[in-house]
């Protein structure tokens, strides 16, 4: 079953549903070298180096339907990249299997790779004394794509991300921002049907964030694209991801909807109340759950979820006249993560 | 291979459009080419004042050698030196990547990228020099006039395969620009034919710089001093050399995408 090829596995061992991305245990295993600070210790390195094994991805399995946008999660060498790099290809696992639109992604047949993408929010694929433009026409070439159909994606994409005049100018002449949109731009120009999108809104300002994140809903709506983006930038995940994977230490933490990972993840809620002229120096409220913190007249507690909203109605009872407004939300979405990623949990799949 | 093509005029052509935009700058290289290969001939013209033959080569053969020089030079500096300095940076900067994920070749679509179109003048003057010095030299035959262009570009197949082996290094020491310098400082070597240096140095261009063998060859054999088993050894060991320097970058590129983060 690994070394069939894709269409004919299709034949022979038809799959439970149309899985674009269908990953099973897969794992990665990096070996390196590590020593102590100092010269002498650099030296014995050189002589006889200390290897040791690194488990970057541990065995993780997931499921991604076509069209689907899922925010892959974890902190920084969780093992987000080194999973995107084995699905688009550039990377073999150690152990482990997965199906990319039924391809095995490391055998990098030229067919697979022209129906997929990587994007790379440090790492640019433009030349710099160039023009896009001449970039465009050099993938149009790699990738064979049609003079027709070429010219229409270049004015899709030149309408979605508002690129103008941008594509003619010498990429190393455009901002950050710019050029990320026409490094998006590059990588789409092929019209992969799967995406795998690594930190895009890196270094942006807020304003080119959610262009980028607009354009990559937009997108996503239009061609049915399948997208996994990893970002550190919460808003990007709430923003496009119905769905996230969160990923710590190689190991598969949380998969599911983003709306259900509070629930699962952190076990309480937040009750901001406010409150008239000053009372909320002095009003004791640690009876009513953890008080996180007071400021001006409002004070925010943190309640176990199930005594919520028990708890809230007796706030409101109990301040009567001296409250102003009430509210009860779930943490913010990166308190959660943040709280997942400090706390030692085990596997939770919804 | 038609598809390949395509792409190398594809390439060439953003690369012209760039190089055009720096127009004092091209003016400037073509003048340095001109003054270069002047003094080159020039030179060698003075030597031959002296004598008529220089262990074996007369002043037609070593013109042609001197073009061959230049020919296989410019080659180098036209698309190899400008094509690996641009990959062991994607090495470095970890955008090798982009092109090992794209519906071709990985070995073509990194190593016949880049051009330094300007060093077609260069060639231009190579090959100028090469008629001239073809000029000198009477009664060339049809074997010689098929030879010398399968030996040119044996030449050029072994420069190729040499920098491809040496620049492989980069895969596991990242830093390996030293080793192409060294490798051009070589090259300058090539303008005389190998069999005027000591033996040591001979060995040296011929083996492990294989410029001696590339620039030497195709002037030999347009001399009529190479034998058709000279010429069938040459078109083997670049074959080989090709073959073999190519599974070396493969498993290279095996150990960055076995093991990059």
């Amino acid at each position: 079953m690994m070394h069939s090829r894709a269409p004919v596995n299709a034949v022979i061992m038809p799959r439970m549903t149309e899985a674009v991305v269908d990953v099973r245990e897969l794992r990665k295993t990096f070996r390196v070298s590590e020593r102590e600070e100092g010269l002498g210790a650099t030296l014995r390195s050189f002589v006889s180096r200390h290897r040791k094994d690194v488990n970057a991805v541990a065995g993780i399995t997931f499921r991604i339907e076509a069209g689907e946008v899922v925010g892959f999660l974890g902190p920084n060498g969780a093992g987000k990249t080194t999973t995107l790099k084995m699905l688009s290809g550039l990377l073999h696992p150690t152990a482990g299997e997965a199906r990319v639109l039924e391809y095995v992604p490391w055998r990098r047949e030229n067919a697979y790779l022209k129906s997929m993408t990587l994007l790379m929010g440090n790492r640019t694929q433009l030349v710099w004394d160039i023009p896009a433009a001449d970039s465009f026409r050099v993938l149009q070439e790699i990738y064979r794509i049609p003079e027709e159909q070429f010219r229409a994606t270049v004015k899709e994409l030149t309408e979605l991300l508002e690129l103008g005049e941008l594509v003619h100018k010498p990429v190393r002449n455009l901002s950050l921002g710019e050029r990320m949109k026409v490094e998006f731009a590059a990588g789409l120009i092929h019209s992969p049907r799967v995406a795998f999108l690594d930190e895009p809104t890196i270094g942006l300002d807020i304003s080119m964030q959610s262009r980028i994140r607009r354009f990559v809903a937009e997108y996503n709506r239009r061609n049915g694209a399948t997208i996994l983006l990893t970002s550190h930038y919460m808003d990007d995940v709430v923003a496009l991801c119905k769905r996230v994977i969160v990923i710590h230490r190689g190991r598969l933490l949380y998969d599911g909807p983003l709306a259900d990972l509070a629930e699962r993840m952190a076990p309480y809620k937040i009750i901001t109340a406010t409150l008239h002229d000053g009372a909320a120096s002095s009003a004791d409220l640690d009876a009513y759950g953890t008080v996180v913190s007071r400021e001006e007249g409002r004070v925010t507690i943190r309640v176990d979820r199930h005594v919520a909203p028990e708890r809230t109605a007796r706030l409101v009872n109990d301040l009567g006249d001296r409250l102003a407004d009430i509210s009860v939300e779930d943490p913010p979405i990166e308190e959660v993560i943040d709280r997942v990623f400090t706390s030692e949990q085990t596997t939770v799949s919804a | 291979m038609k598809r390949y093509l395509r792409l190398l005029r594809i390439f060439f052509r953003t690369e012209l459009q760039y190089e055009l935009e720096y127009r004092l700058n091209l003016v400037l290289e073509i003048v340095q080419g001109i003054v270069v290969t002047g003094t080159s001939v020039g030179a060698i013209l003075v030597l031959f004042s002296y004598t008529t033959v220089l262990n074996g080569w007369d002043l037609g053969a070593m013109l042609v050698l001197l073009g061959c020089f230049y020919l296989v030079q410019g080659f180098g500096e036209l698309v190899l030196q400008p094509s690996f300095e641009k990959f062991m940076e994607h090495v470095r900067l970890g955008t090798l990547d982009f092109a090992l994920l794209k519906p071709v070749s990985a070995q073509f679509l990194v190593t016949l990228r880049n051009f330094q179109v300007v060093q077609l003048a260069q060639m231009g003057l190579g090959a100028i020099v090469v008629v001239v010095g073809l000029s000198r030299i009477p009664n060339i035959g049809f074997a010689e006039a098929v030879g010398f262009p399968i030996a040119l570009v044996c030449g050029f197949a072994l420069i190729y395969a040499l920098l491809l082996a040496l620049s492989t290094f980069a895969f596991w020491f990242v830093r390996v620009d030293n080793l192409m310098a060294l490798y051009w400082s070589f090259m300058d070597a090539g303008r005389f034919p190998v069999d005027v240096y000591p033996g040591w140095l001979r060995v040296t261009l011929s083996s492990a710089v294989p410029i001696g063998i590339a620039v030497t060859v195709p002037a030999k054999v347009i001399a009529g001093r190479l034998d058709p088993l000279g010429l069938g050894f040459l078109i083997l060991g670049t074959i080989a050399a090709f073959v073999l320097a190519s599974w070396f970058w493969r498993l290279g590129l095996r150990s960055y995408t076995g093991a990059s983060a």
